[in-house]
């Protein structure tokens, strides 16, 4: 998943960035203008954008004006230090999904970025299950009928981003852009090499569930008939 | 405590100007209704003594004198006449008192007043001639005095009436008059109460204030109506400045808050190592620090503009230019920045020496923040005109032109995400104007982007003792 944090509070933005990185493997990029947010936000396929309500050349409030305009579905959630409620019925009514107020509780944030992206993905529940595969994106395990399946941060990730949306054709090129921020290296092979490690360690549990590689189209996770 | 009533004031106002007219009047018709009964009376006494003098007949006697033949009168019976031949005899007179003994000697006049037994009476004295026995030879010519006289009461009687008559009507008129005034007043002031209740709904919530047309219609009325509405459009803005600030405030406050307690969570949430755990804490330490420095600066401000000092602090601005500059020193050559004071050698400011050294350290610390490597700050104090002025000039990259009339505004950044990261909240300048204002003096600031920013604060001089000195000059590096 990834993630976009418009903050002119650069230190805010850098604890945000990097509890969403620790605890939920998003990968997170930060604006720290409204301008500027909103040209990330036009350009990448951000799975959430965490927005401040005060910013300076665009507000919060513009954004999500300006980014509803163009029909993206993106959720988005508001970090706002002002809470009356005017201001926030007019930006869940612009099209907001949720807001915070500051100081926020970093473990609350996190839970509703994650609540956020799964009702986005159409999943209402944490936990989800695909074959006898069943993945926990609060305790970010993988367990195969109860037993643990010991995986690699991106791996995990990468099987997270695919168990939303199973059978369906994911290409490498959105992988990439939705499991790393823009500090990282784009390189398809790299996701080529983490499919690969994922499809071993799946099998070695015995997993009929695997992941198909479709030449020049993309991946897709592909389940037993009987299983789906 | 009893209010005054507009209304009341101009009914009481009218009404005894009314009263005073009617009083007038009733007074000169009085005078008037007097005068002319008086008139009609004395005429009436001539007519009546006039008949008397014709009553005179030849008395067919030895001295053949004349008598009054009293059959031939009709009269008043309370009327008194007398009539006198010139030799003193009466020649007849009414009945009832006798008109010449009772006023004792007879009277000169032609008309004059006397009493009989509290009886008020006027007489008129007629000197006629009478002809007894006209015949072709003219007859016998007698000359007779005629005294008439008749009691005045009735006049007065008259003239009490006619007065009673006058009140009345004044009295009707001015009850009728006071009850239709009333009723007009009423209604003409209505605008005046429409007017009041409508600015009685303005409130900090409603700010709408809309006079009816009768009200901006009535000139006395829309000079009210029309300051109401500018003073309401100005406590109106204040008001939302000073929510905005309120709300800027917390905003500061809150993210400030945010940004400590996010560390804190970040750093509890994962086990870390010991190395992670101390560069986390020194984090902390700096996000405390900055928080501290936030809310002192708000509190310095808050102190600041509240009523102006009391006392009469002063302090000498050279020396303060000077103490902040040396601290500020260092910072200066860690930048490569030059940072010269110039200017006389002594300049009292009404200020005390803290704010002053506030005052010169956020400007310097302000150029600083704007100014690369190898460029100058100057700090200039100066005496002219009458005024004390610091100027802090520096050749950084400017402030856009747009920007320049709110960097004083407080919480205003002209670039809010690259002060951000310069540690600033916005309140740097704020307090420097708070300060100058504060000690009667003002400030102001031009900037030309890519060429500097001079902020400039002028104090009226206020003993004259202040003699410019060589320009001494000190100057970094």
């Amino acid at each position: 998943m990834r993630v976009l944090v418009v903050e002119d509070e650069v230190k805010l933005a850098g604890n945000i960035a990097q509890a969403l990185r620790e605890r939920c493997g998003f990968a997170v990029d930060c604006a720290e203008n409204g301008l500027d947010g909103v040209a990330m936000a036009e350009y990448q396929n951000y799975d959430l954008l965490l927005l401040d309500l005060m910013l300076p050349g665009l507000d919060g409030l513009g954004i999500v004006r300006q980014i509803r305009r163009q029909k993206d579905m993106t959720p988005i959630l508001i970090l706002t230090a002002r809470d009356e409620s005017e201001q926030v019925i007019e930006l869940l009514n612009a099209g907001a999904d949720d807001y915070l107020t500051k100081p926020f509780d970093l473990g609350e944030l996190l839970a509703r970025a994650k609540a956020l992206i799964r009702r986005a993905k159409g999943v209402s529940q944490p936990v989800l299950t695909v074959g006898r595969i069943s993945l926990n994106t609060v305790e970010q395990t993988v367990r195969c009928e109860g037993q643990l399946i010991d995986l690699s941060p991106t791996e995990y990730r990468l099987l997270e981003y695919l168990i939303f949306r199973p059978r369906a054709i994911v290409s490498a090129r959105e992988l990439l852009e939705h499991l790393y921020d823009y500090n990282w290296q784009h390189h398809s092979n790299v996701i080529e090499a983490h499919v690969s490690n994922l499809r071993k360690k799946l099998r070695a549990v015995g997993e009929e569930t695997s992941i198909e590689t479709l030449r020049g189209r993309g991946y897709r996770l592909e389940a037993p008939e009987k299983h789906l | 405590m009893r209010k005054n009533s507009l209304s009341r004031q101009l009914i009481v106002g009218v009404l005894l100007a009314e009263f005073l007219c009617a009083a007038l009047f009733s007074w000169i018709a009085i005078e008037h209704e007097i005068h002319g009964r008086r008139r009609a009376f004395d005429v009436v006494l001539r007519g009546r003594a006039d008949s008397v003098l014709g009553a005179v007949r030849d008395a067919e006697d030895p001295e053949d004198n004349a008598i009054v033949d009293p059959t031939e009168l009709v009269l008043p019976k309370h009327d008194l006449y007398e009539v006198v031949s010139p030799s003193g005899r009466v020649l007849g007179q009414s009945p009832g008192p006798a008109l010449l003994a009772a006023l004792g000697s007879a009277p000169t006049a032609d008309y004059f007043d006397f009493r009989v037994n509290a009886e008020r009476y006027r007489g008129y004295r007629l000197n006629g001639m009478r002809v007894i026995d006209r015949d072709d030879n003219g007859g016998i010519r007698r000359p007779v005095t005629v005294f008439y006289a008749a009691p005045t009461r009735n006049i007065w009687n008259e003239t009490l009436e006619a007065v009673r008559f006058y009140l009345v009507t004044s009295t009707l008129l001015l009850a009728g008059t006071g009850v239709a005034l009333i009723w007009f007043l009423r209604r003409r002031l209505s605008p005046l109460q429409e007017l009041a209740a409508i600015a009685g709904r303005v409130s900090t919530r409603s700010w709408e204030f809309v006079p009816p047309n009768i009200v901006l219609q009535t000139s006395e009325l829309a000079p009210i109506a029309h300051s109401i509405e500018e003073l309401l459009a100005g406590l109106r803005e204040s008001f939302e400045r000073q929510r905005q600030l309120t709300g800027d405030a917390a905003h500061e406050l809150k993210t400030s808050i945010a940004v400590l307690k996010s560390s804190l969570q970040l750093l509890s949430m994962n086990p870390r190592t010991t190395e992670q755990y101390e560069s986390g804490l020194e984090n902390l330490l700096v996000d405390t620090e900055r928080m501290e420095d936030l809310a002192s600066r708000m509190l310095a401000l808050a102190r600041l503009e509240e009523a102006p000092a009391e006392s009469s602090e002063s302090s000498d601005l050279y020396v303060s230019v000077r103490n902040v500059a040396e601290r500020l020193r260092p910072l200066a050559n860690l930048k490569k920045i030059s940072l010269d004071v110039r200017g006389i050698g002594t300049a009292k400011i009404p200020i005390p020496t803290e704010d002053a050294e506030v005052l010169c350290s956020n400007l310097m610390m302000n150029a600083m923040q704007h100014s690369s490597a190898d460029q100058y700050i100057v700090a200039t104090i100066d005496l002219h005109d009458g005024v004390t002025e610091l100027r802090v000039k520096d050749q950084g990259d400017g402030i856009p032109e747009t920007a320049l009339p709110h960097v004083f505004d407080r919480f205003y950044r002209a670039d809010r995400s690259r002060s951000r990261n310069s540690g600033g909240a916005g309140l740097g300048l704020s307090i420097c104007k708070a300060i100058v204002e504060r000690s009667g003096g003002t400030i102001h600031i031009q900037s030309a982007p890519g060429l500097g920013t001079e902020v400039t604060a002028t104090w009226p001089v206020a003993q004259a003792d202040h003699v410019p000195s060589e320009l001494g000059a000190s100057t970094a590096h």
